[in-house]
């Protein structure tokens, strides 16, 4: 039942993927681009430093996305103990580590026009903060230990130990009183963002998902040959 | 109109490091990414190919994955 998910298959698939991103991924950027930089409106209280919004607010959302799916994989991994997921949360972990260091240098950046200064010790800024650096003792972990195996279960207890900080990240401009307004998109309830700000920042966010693929991909596909490198001392 | 598009009323600089940094980044990464996969796929081959008749007739019967990359390996030399 589970034939499809052997490794010779799955990388012929990461092969047939990559190419049809590829072969879509300028066209919607130049798309997302041109309705980020020119056609959406400024806003009326910050003006046209409101689109810096759809590069970090995007970044912002995958690097939680990806820490939260590291940490939901090292929890099935503690329990059914599948080999894949391993390799997953390795590939993830260095793109979830740059889209939140994105995060936090454009929201720097923001910070300038707005608030006045580049940085500030914020609930929201100092829990993203916090999240970078258990991104950095995950890929510290698995770089630092050699054996694989302890390696594993150490950074998926970082993974774990570190879901705690997700929602700390989400609701501390609620907790707190914050200078980082207020989640204006929200899932279950009305959101607060006009479409014409929305569809930019729909676009940009579903341009940069398609670029985390890309290099999901090709890591994915890295580690399975670093497996099968492994794997082939066995002939010598 | 490009004036206004490059100085976005005073947060041109604002706006587009922003933009700049993160396609920079995005950039860079995407690079390395695909010189270290690049690098493993050759160092792969390379060590198929080192094999002798028998044991790289095995490990080409055995592994899909070993042709593929094999075979896109000699595409490219």
């Amino acid at each position: 039942m589970f034939n499809f998910l052997n490794n010779s298959n799955i990388f012929v698939w990461i092969e047939r993927v990559t190419n049809f991103i590829n072969s879509i991924f300028f066209v919607l950027l130049l798309v997302a681009l041109s309705f980020a930089l020119i056609l959406s409106p400024p806003d009326y209280l910050q003006g046209d430093s409101v689109r810096i919004m759809y590069v970090h607010v995007p970044a912002a959302w995958i690097g939680l996305a990806s820490f939260s799916c590291i940490a939901l994989f090292s929890i099935f991994n503690f329990i059914f103990k599948i080999k894949y997921l391993t390799l997953i949360t390795k590939s993830i972990a260095p793109i979830g580590l740059m889209f939140t260091c994105i995060a936090l240098v454009t929201g720097s950046i923001w910070g300038q026009p707005t608030w006045g200064t580049f940085w500030v010790w914020d609930a929201r800024i100092t829990s993203m903060s916090i999240l970078a650096l258990f991104y950095v003792m995950f890929i510290a972990v698995q770089k630092l230990i050699s054996e694989e195996d302890r390696a594993n279960k150490i950074s998926s207890l970082v993974a774990v130990f570190g879901l705690i900080n997700i929602p700390i990240i989400k609701y501390s401009v609620e907790w707190w009183s914050t200078l980082h307004q207020p989640a204006s998109i929200k899932i279950s309830g009305s959101s607060t963002i006009h479409s014409s700000m929305l569809t930019p920042l729909l676009l940009m966010f579903f341009v940069l998902i398609l670029y985390c693929a890309l290099i999901f991909l090709m890591k994915y596909k890295t580690e399975i040959i670093r497996i099968k490198k492994k794997n082939l001392k066995r002939y010598d | 109109m490009i004036n206004e598009i490059i100085l976005m009323n005073g947060y041109g600089i604002f706006v587009w490091s922003s933009f700049l940094i993160t396609f920079f980044v995005c950039g860079v990464f995407y690079y390395k990414t695909r010189k270290t996969l690049k690098k493993y796929e050759k160092e792969f081959a390379k060590e198929i190919e080192e094999l002798s008749i028998k044991q790289k007739k095995t490990v080409l019967e055995n592994s899909k994955i070993a042709s593929k990359v094999l075979s896109s390996y000699n595409k490219t030399i």
